[in-house]
């Protein structure tokens, strides 16, 4: 072993992945995952929220795909939001208090990389829990649905209905069972999650504890659901010119807070609209805006914090 | 750097991006909501209605969930007959989930049947209020399913129902004018059966509703003409009478037993068809030349005065009066 | 040739600290020189709160300084290149308790961008090093506190670094675990590894530095070669084996006849506690 050989660098790509898989693997023994459990015995019981109340074919099971993708999605949302706020904010606080920050900066990792690997390591606990969760939904959505059909095909011909209004009945019951745009909600969820999560990372990087990164990002998001209504109050009534005080206190949560209601999509995706491509693209393309902008910015504060 | 300076810096930058990205979020939603993607503003009243924790689940984003649980509300205030709770719930479930058609057809069905037919038999109250309020929760429904054409232009169900409301017997008599009643039911299924959804039913209703529209003859037989000439399924007994009956109401000098006994095959099912007819007082269907065909046959059937049909008392039509005589 | 650049240079560093509620300045470290060449081994010792973690991590660019400035083969500390050259073990180190000893190293190996074989077969080595090959598989949450500042050594050394930093390398470590330790930095020093160790068990200390420096309110008040630094300048020291005692009486008698000279002590040189407890120990094991 010689103590001149020069070491190899490595890239700043494989130190941020080496830090998100370790990230991941850190949070994932925190028995993370059991809460599926749960989620399947949600899921399963929103299948009996179906009070048959309507005649006729189109009625079977009417409301049972509803709940189900509202149960699930709802699940999901709460999740996601939860897990990003809370996994993101015990990351450093935990480093510190462990003294493995050290041993990892006094390594030739730069602190940008670090942070990265640390926001990628949540998102990608996320990603994997909001996968399992879909595929769960999706399975017995698809089971829901195919029972559904069957059971409308059975009245609609017992009615006497023509083999093209059965064909479309089946049509539109397969439309709410699991179809593409409903992934694409599931995206738009990991895209909420992870604007939240790097903003918890911003605020972790001010506070050294998780308690009070957790509190400040909850208060956020729950604020952040207002920006739409406060940018809309601004654009409107600054015409007027009435009101400094308030468009003043409007402009300011219109320009810090992220809008989160974009997200809603979901609630249209759940009723049977569809979401384009374009659209989800849009939603990326804002996530992948703010995530950016918020792990610079803790990098910028974290990049001379002492320990 | 002190820390000092790297928090002005960085409330500058925020607010910095903040404007950057402003307008693109203002576009996108506006694209948004224009695409029924993101649904409208929910009133700061609804908001109350619903509550502190729901408010915050629909704020979230989940209004489908709030809905669903809302929708148990629903169902225990009509199993404990508490209407106006009922009407107010459904309100709310349809404010947060405008285009699940599911909850449409419940809230109009609970207050346009349920609730007024709750009221017709409920003899705690004096007759006059029960008639009242027996109206008032059928013109409910009836706004209510307006409502969700508005909201769902294109669902072939809620139109179908809407006819269907308009053109049931023991609803009418809540309406002022009978004949918008079956003018609007006949423009309701015409636009249930355009979606191309339907099962062939909305177009034949159209017809029964059709016919039952003073002056409206001849749109009437040309509308039976053609949807007799599509096929057999479209031959119910119903129809076939109809068109005959608009054949005779065209041409007054027309056979009207000839052409039964054409249509129906042998004149004894022309004959207990025509009486049917006669007889449907309920429904409120035209009966040009039917007493003139009636008696044709009767005298080539040799069915006596005593035994005939025209002489027999017919059931009176609907009279909410008579409903609500207690 | 010209002279390569020392492994530490530390020049007139300065750290303050804000303290939370007193509007006063606590001065950590108040103009610390420190200049040590490649191949050295230096001690920095003191007494608890004097300076010494600070030092060390003003030097790895956890902490800036007020003043002065920090480098590591001449590459100024505050700049991540310069880190390539160093392993650290910090003070009482936790790690990540889920890992396992090899998967820990292979961690920071990746982290400097090993990878592969090069990576697998630098684990082995160290695990051998420093005698963990049979715990290389379990947790280290069930790892012991020697054990635990062993695992500490090996990942400095993942990336076969120039310099190594220790942090109070032996506290907490029972006298076999020390021992071992102690005997790892003398194997460094002989591959040619600069090492810069703090302590405040100066018995240890002595054994392996080569240089020392004392440091006290964050000031360095001695520095210099050990061995000058703690010999009693004035005394001699003669040691016998079987000796009788009439030799003795003649020496003594010899010392009482020459002016100037004292005769300090004679008797039997004490063993120290701690390798009568090694040797008892390891008669045990046999």
């Amino acid at each position: 072993m010689s103590a001149t050989q020069p070491t190899p660098r490595g890239s700043h790509c494989g130190r941020t992945l080496v830090i998100a898989t370790h990230t991941f693997t850190q949070l994932a023994r925190m028995k993370v995952f059991y809460f599926l459990a749960i989620f399947a015995v949600i899921i399963i019981a929103s299948n009996f929220l179906d009070w048959q109340q309507l005649q006729g074919p189109e009625a079977a099971g009417a409301n049972a795909l509803a709940s189900i993708k509202s149960s699930s999605f709802g699940t999901m949302h709460l999740f996601s939001v939860v897990l990003s706020i809370v996994a993101t904010a015990l990351l450093l606080p935990k480093d510190v208090e462990d003294r493995t920050l050290y041993t990892i900066l006094a390594k030739p990792v730069p602190r940008l990389d670090y942070l990265a690997g640390k926001l990628l390591g949540v998102l990608l606990l996320v990603f994997v829990s909001l996968a399992l969760m879909d595929v769960l939904m999706t399975v017995v959505l698809q089971i829901r649905t195919s029972m559904i059909m069957e059971q409308q095909t059975e009245l609609a011909q017992a009615a006497g209905y023509t083999p093209d209004a059965i064909a479309s009945l089946r049509a539109e019951t397969m439309a709410n069972g699991p179809n593409a745009s409903l992934q694409g909600a599931v995206l738009a969820v990991f895209l909420r999650s992870s604007i939240i999560a790097s903003l918890a990372l911003l605020i972790s990087t001010f506070s050294t504890s998780t308690l009070f990164t957790t509190v400040i990002s909850s208060l956020v998001y729950f604020i952040g659901h207002f920006q739409a209504d406060a940018r809309d109050f601004y654009l409107r009534i600054g015409q007027a010119g009435q009101g400094g005080f308030s468009r003043a206190v409007s402009l300011l949560v219109s320009l810090v807070l992220p809008d989160f209601q974009l997200f809603n999509v979901i609630d249209a995706v759940i009723e049977g609209q569809a979401m384009p491509m374009l659209i989800l693209g849009k939603l990326a393309l804002i996530a992948i805006y703010y995530a950016l902008f918020f792990t610079l910015a803790s990098w910028f504060i974290f990049s001379d914090k002492e320990f | 750097m002190n820390i000092w300076l790297k928090s002005v810096i960085l409330s500058l930058a925020l607010l910095a991006f903040g404007a950057a990205r402003l307008p693109y979020e203002a576009g996108l939603s506006h694209e948004l909501r224009n695409a029924r993607l993101l649904p409208p503003h929910l009133e700061i009243n609804t908001l109350d209605k619903i509550g502190q924790t729901s408010s915050a689940i629909t704020l979230g984003g989940l209004r489908t969930l709030v809905a669903t649980f809302l929708n148990l509300r629903a169902y225990t205030a009509f199993a404990e007959h508490r209407w106006p709770d009922l009407a107010k719930t459904f309100n709310l479930i349809v404010d947060l989930a405008p285009h699940t058609r599911y909850y449409w057809e419940t809230g109009s069905w609970h207050l346009a049947y349920n609730a007024a037919g709750y009221y017709l038999h409920d003899s705690d109250l004096p007759p006059l209020r029960r008639r009242e309020l027996w109206r008032s929760y059928i013109l409910q429904g009836h706004a209510f399913l307006e409502r969700a054409i508005r909201n769902n232009p294109d669902d072939w169900k809620l139109l179908s129902s809407l006819g269907f409301l308009l053109t049931d017997s023991n609803k009418i008599p809540a309406f002022h004018d009978t004949n918008a009643c079956y003018a609007a039911a006949a423009e309701a299924y015409l636009k249930s059966a355009a979606t191309g959804r339907t099962s062939g039913f909305e177009a034949r209703a159209r017809l029964y509703s059709l016919a039952r529209v003073k002056g409206k003859e001849a749109e009437s037989l040309a509308l039976a003409r053609s949807l007799y000439a599509a096929g057999p399924q479209n031959r119910t007994p119903t129809l076939v009478m109809l068109l005959l009956v608009l054949e005779a109401h065209e041409n007054p000098s027309l056979d009207v037993a000839q052409r039964a006994i054409q249509l129906f095959k042998t004149p004894q099912k022309a004959y207990s068809s025509l009486s049917g007819h006669w007889q449907r007082t309920r429904d409120g269907f035209p009966v040009y030349g039917v007493s003139a065909g009636l008696l044709s046959l009767e005298n080539s059937l040799g069915i006596s005065k005593e035994k005939s049909v025209l002489t027999k008392p017919l059931p009176p039509p609907p009279s909410i009066d008579d409903w609500f005589h207690n | 040739m010209p002279e390569a650049a020392p492994a530490v240079e530390i020049r007139d560093l300065v750290k303050d600290f804000k303290t939370s509620f007193r509007r006063q300045r606590l001065r950590a470290v108040d103009g610390v020189s420190i200049r040590i060449l490649a191949g050295e081994v230096y001690g920095l010792i003191g007494p608890n709160g004097s300076g010494k973690s600070t030092t060390m991590k003003a030097l790895l660019g956890l902490v800036v300084p007020t003043a002065g400035s920090c480098a590591i083969f001449g590459k100024d500390s505050l700049k991540v290149d310069s880190r390539d050259d160093v392993g650290f073990l910090p003070e009482n180190p936790y790690f990540y308790k889920h890992l396992s000893g090899a998967e820990t190293l292979r961690f920071y190996g990746k982290l400097c961008g090993l990878g592969g074989c090069q990576l697998r077969d630098r684990v082995d080595e160290l695990l051998a090093l420093v005698d963990l090959e049979g715990a290389r598989d379990r947790r280290l949450g069930g790892y012991s506190k020697g054990m635990l500042q062993r695992i500490g050594l090996a990942q400095a050394l993942i990336q076969e670094p120039r310099l190594v930093i220790l942090d109070e390398p032996t506290a907490g470590v029972d006298p076999v675990g020390s021992r071992q330790i102690r005997d790892l930095i003398l194997r460094l020093r002989e591959r040619g590894i600069t090492v810069f160790l703090c302590s405040h068990l100066l018995e240890q200390v002595q054994e392996v530095c080569d240089r020392v420096g004392i440091i006290f309110q964050g000031r360095m008040i001695r520095e210099g070669r050990l061995d000058d630094l703690i010999a009693i300048e004035d005394q001699t020291e003669i040691v016998l084996r079987d000796a009788s005692p009439e030799l003795i009486a003649r020496i003594t008698s010899l010392v009482a006849g020459v002016p100037g000279t004292d005769l300090v002590r004679t008797g039997k040189p004490r063993t120290t506690l701690e390798r009568l407890f090694l040797r008892e120990i390891r008669e045990e094991e046999r």
